[in-house]
């Protein structure tokens, strides 16, 4: 069902008029008729509404950094954001050695009223030595939680001094919470840093293997990596890091030997995307591992930038293989899912690749949207020219980087590279709403408010999105599928993956227990039979015994 | 290098516990059609709701002043004003709760401050805006926890005609624990009042429509009428005074304290059944009776079992105070006791439990799991009851847990573990017991052998 401007007027008007012009302007109805649309994005939250948005810190330390496992994660800061980031993106990683593995551990530095006064500083340093001590990790990062950056913390100072101290690869993150609108920010703060710091910090010169590449904004959540990983490698790809799922310090300070950088979450990772390009001429490639269509198509992408015919041909024997081995398991689920619609609400990319899964097992997404992504990441990458910079983008400063003299090489002719541009998204990205049916809506920031609304108004048949808000359509008796940490399942990406989505997703709608939500004494008589004349006295009898 | 044991530390690894606005919003989330702002980065929110969602498997609406780099530097009050408008636009509560978090306390915001003028600006006189400071940096999640209670009564309380109903005030327990309670009260024929009242709102049935403030929790004209109470029953001995609701109801209005341990296990049980009956002037429900035998009549049956246990017990303050002594009277003797507090209170309540136990105890406030494993692998524990994050004990020491308190986000069914009264004690009983009886039917084998062929000596009867 289609939604009107009056429709979506009467959800508005709840909110007070401001409020009201604000959410206006990030919501739209997709129209064909028109050329582009805009949608506002990457602006402050307003206060009080019940968004699903996170910090700053949550992007830097809980997002890019967390899954980095042969790094120490040091949280400087009170108890709690150390805590609420401890381990709850389910992001897998494993470890030749056991002992380089810290993924499961929470450091903190767990600042105390007399910390605050006096100030954090030679708390931090203290730990740092012991964390050297009783980790022995590959490299330390410490992330900062809101007082740190108001009572003047000189974090930087304190890493370097250790950096110094320890001979070890020790960085800092002033990712405190109140900056910039959403996590977003976070995501940018931890970009420059690895990329200042870490990236290129190894003494690799050449790439390991003939086609190699990095995966950058993929996090292995629920073991996705591992399953694109299986592809790529049967092609022959070598993977020389991926960022930052079951990524590694030791992996990432040679990722400048790729010859190209496969961007999956566009959101979080763009920066050192655009950055790995200038400073050492490696393209990226946008690419979407999510859906049959979407790893299909990436995997002819990377094979036609590499242009190699065996590779070529070695891709499409490849998937040919895996679509002979899923198509018949999917088969039973499709005929589940056929005819239903779905909501996508999701961070920064998946609202939009999920899409594409969805639609190849019938379900057509009515209404999609990020919690905290820019323009770019719904109108595409052409309207960054376009993009005002506000306070708050200010506050996070780009960093920029220039052709390291030694390592800067072209990986492909210039004239091939634009030729290919017209072909594949390299260094290129559409954004979600290109790729939406007409009259689908587009959501961002999406509150719990309008998701209840919403709900009510278009009856989705399955609401995918995260922790916060699955309980609600749950409560109203519509199943949800969590796309943030896949209620536990997972893989998703991939060709096996999608059999996994495919599989829950039709338990979602086939499960007996929404059957039992309307009880029978609402729907029919609780005493069945019929009345017959009591001839005899045996009516009376059998009651009187 | 050693680590210090002072109070001041220098790595958390691994805490055991979380921070105070976490603990504040549980018991806003106890009172009728209220709702709760979180006043700071919306981070704060949205984290503490994430975990208090997978808790409970229910959700949880709470708002943010959603401040940001300019916020720090002017103050929020703007922010917060906003977000209460909206709050309050969307929502309809009649009650909100402000907690503070870091950001608001290091920028020095007043709070209270913030909400009186905002009334005056909105010329809502009579409408109740509770303000908590609870800088997360100010303790752990159960003080936020206490502090909110203690706000709530101390914003809604007047000068009321003596009722003769009863105050119950609770401490962070399960939806299912508080049904408990109030059956219990309901039973005996007691008039109370329940604070905070979580046991339909963190629990909630399916029914429709769905409504945006989940039905149930104490009434606030409830809330105001505590002081006519004639008595409060307070499951807080570890409470400080300063953070006791049911301390400042005997100051401030004369209702008589009686401050209990959490009834779990037979002695507490039996000491909230006395007062109740000394109160109330009853006597004593043929059906409690048979609960109570029946718990009896389970502790018999695996007092040898659990005799077998030595446990780690580790969680909110009040909790494992209750827990340990549960465990106790059925032979099974801590080991460890552990608490992510600084609370001094446990420590003192925990010292008679100790002395009896027939080895020595580990005792650990300001724990942090890295701490409680040492302890563990120290004490040969082979039992661990608490929270969650307990599961990294079984992870590298393979101690198996019995999950109890908050959170438990790994499993389901958080809201529902019954664990108090006479039949949540058995309850609660029969799950340790059994996972004690499955971790040695799951080793057995591999013990026997260890030991016969080996000669290993097994700590901990772990055979």
């Amino acid at each position: 069902m289609a939604i009107s401007e009056k429709m979506l007027d009467e959800i508005l008007n709840k909110y007070p008029a401001k409020v009201k012009r604000n959410r206006k302007k990030h919501i739209l109805v997709k129209d064909l008729g028109q050329d582009q649309q805009e949608i506002e994005a990457n602006t402050r939250t307003i206060p009080g509404v019940i968004t699903n948005r996170g910090c700053a810190f949550a992007g830097c330390k809980g997002v890019v950094l967390g899954p980095l496992k042969d790094m120490v994660h040091i949280v400087h800061g009170p108890i709690g954001c150390a805590y609420y980031s401890w381990l709850t993106r389910r992001n897998k990683a494993k470890t030749d050695d056991p002992k380089k593995n810290f993924l499961a551990y929470c450091v903190s530095t767990d600042m105390q009223e007399s910390d605050i006064v006096f100030g954090g500083e030679k708390k931090l340093a203290r730990m740092i030595d012991e964390v050297v001590e009783v980790f022995k990790p590959n490299a330390i990062t410490i992330s900062a939680t809101c007082p740190v950056g108001l009572i003047g913390d000189d974090i930087q100072g304190v890493a370097r001094a250790a950096r110094d101290k320890h001979g070890l690869n020790i960085t800092a993150y002033n990712c405190e919470g109140y900056k910039g609108v959403s996590q977003s920010a976070g995501h940018h703060i931890a970009n420059n840093n690895l990329m200042e710091h870490i990236i290129g910090q190894g003494d690799l010169e050449e790439p390991p293997g003939r086609y190699t590449i990095n995966i950058l904004g993929e996090y292995n959540i629920g073991g996705d990596s591992w399953e694109v990983e299986r592809v790529l490698s049967e092609i022959g790809y070598e993977i020389q890091v991926v960022m930052t799922g079951n990524g590694s310090y030791e992996k990432l300070k040679n990722a400048h030997v790729a010859q190209l950088n496969l961007v999956q979450c566009h959101r979080s990772i763009n920066y050192i995307a655009d950055m790995l390009e200038t400073r050492y001429g490696t393209p990226w490639l946008k690419v979407n591992f999510i859906g049959i269509r979407g790893i299909s198509e990436s995997l002819r992408n990377m094979a036609r930038y590499f242009g190699d015919e065996a590779l070529i041909q070695r891709t499409e024997e490849v998937i040919e293989r895996e679509l002979a081995e899923i198509e018949p398991q999917l088969e039973p689920y499709r005929k589940i899912c056929a005819g239903k619609t779905a909501f996508c609400f999701v961070g920064g990319s998946r609202g939009h690749h999920y899409q594409g899964l969805y639609e190849e097992l019938g379900i057509t997404t009515v209404l999609a949207g990020y919690e905290f992504a820019h323009r770019d990441d719904y109108e595409g990458r052409e309207v960054l020219p376009h993009v005002k910079t506000d306070a708050d983008s200010k506050n996070i400063p780009d960093l920029h980087v220039t052709p390291d003299e030694r390592r800067y090489r072209l990986k492909i002719p210039v004239e091939r590279m634009d030729e290919l541009k017209k072909e594949i998204p390299l260094s290129n990205y559409n954004g979600m709403i290109e790729e939406m049916m007409e009259g689908s809506i587009v959501v961002d920031d999406l509150n719990h408010y309008e998701t209840e609304e919403f709900i009510r108004i278009l009856k989705p048949d399955i609401f995918s999105s995260g922790i916060k808000d699955k309980y609600i359509p749950q409560k109203m008796g519509i199943p949800t599928k969590q796309l943030h940490n896949y209620d536990y399942s997972g893989p998703y990406a991939g060709f096996r993956g999608a059999v996994n989505f495919a599989r829950d997703v039709a338990m979602g709608f086939a499960t007996p227990t929404w059957n039992f939500i309307e009880p029978p004494w609402k729907s029919k008589p609780l005493l069945e039979g019929t009345i017959e004349p009591c001839s005899t006295n045996k009516c009376a009898e059998e009651v009187g015994a | 290098m050693p680590r210090e044991k002072t109070h001041y530390r220098n790595v958390n690894e691994n805490p055991c516990n979380m921070c105070m606005p976490m603990g504040g919003i549980l018991p806003f989330k106890g009172i009728e059609d209220a709702m709760v702002i979180i006043h700071g980065s919306q981070g704060c929110s949205t984290y503490m709701r994430r975990h208090i969602a997978e808790h409970f498997n229910e959700p949880i609406d709470v708002g943010s002043s959603s401040l940001n780099e300019k916020g720090t530097i002017y103050g929020g009050a703007q922010n917060l004003f906003q977000a209460l408008n909206n709050i309050r636009r969307v929502y309809k509560p009649r009650l909100i709760g402000i907690l503070t978090s870091c950001l608001a306390e290091t920028i020095g915001d007043d709070v209270g401050g913030i909400a009186r003028d905002y009334l005056k600006q909105q010329g809502l006189d009579e409408f109740p805006l509770v303000a908590v400071a609870t800088p997360g940096y100010g303790g752990t999640h159960s003080e936020g926890y206490w502090m909110a209670v203690y706000k709530i009564v101390a914003g809604l309380a007047r000068p009321t005609a003596k009722h003769g109903g009863i105050n119950i005030i609770v401490p962070n327990l399960s939806p299912a624990d508080i049904r408990e309670i109030k059956r219990i009260l309901e039973m005996m024929g007691v008039r109370y009042t329940l604070l905070p009242d979580i046991s339909e709102t963190l629990d909630r049935p399916i029914a429709r429509p769905y409504t945006k403030i989940p039905p149930g929790g104490t009434g606030l004209e409830d809330i105001r009428c505590m002081p006519g109470a004639a008595a409060t029953i307070q499951f807080g001995l570890t409470v400080e005074e300063s953070l006791s609701p049911g301390h400042y109801l005997q100051s401030e209005f004369g209702v008589p304290l009686y401050n209990l341990p959490v009834p779990m296990g037979v002695e507490a049980t039996d000491l909230l059944v006395s007062r109740l009956l000394e109160i109330t002037g009853g006597s004593l429900p043929r059906a409690l009776e048979l609960e109570r035998g029946r718990l009896l009549d389970c502790m018999v049956d695996s007092h040898k079992y659990n005799a077998q246990g030595r446990g780690a017990v580790f969680g909110d303050p009040e909790l494992v105070y209750a827990m340990a002594r549960t465990c106790a009277e059925n032979g099974l003797h801590p080991a460890v006791v552990a608490t992510g507090s600084g609370n001094s209170g446990l420590k003192r309540l925990m010292e008679p439990v100790l002395a009896e136990c027939p080895e020595d105890v580990l005792f650990l406030d300001q724990a942090d799991f890295m701490s409680i494993r040492t302890a563990c692998r120290d004490a040969g524990v082979n039992i661990a009851i608490g929270h969650s994050d307990g599961k990294f004990l079984t992870e590298k020491e393979g101690i198996p847990l019995v999950r109890m308190g908050f959170p438990i986000h790994d499993h389901v069914g958080g809201q529902r573990l019954l664990s108090i009264g006479y039949t949540g004690t058995a309850m609660f009983l029969d799950r340790v017991t059994n996972t004690l009886l499955d971790n040695k039917h799951k080793n057995y084998r591999a013990a026997m052998y260890r030991k016969f062929y080996w000669g290993f000596k097994e700590r901990g009867h772990t055979c």
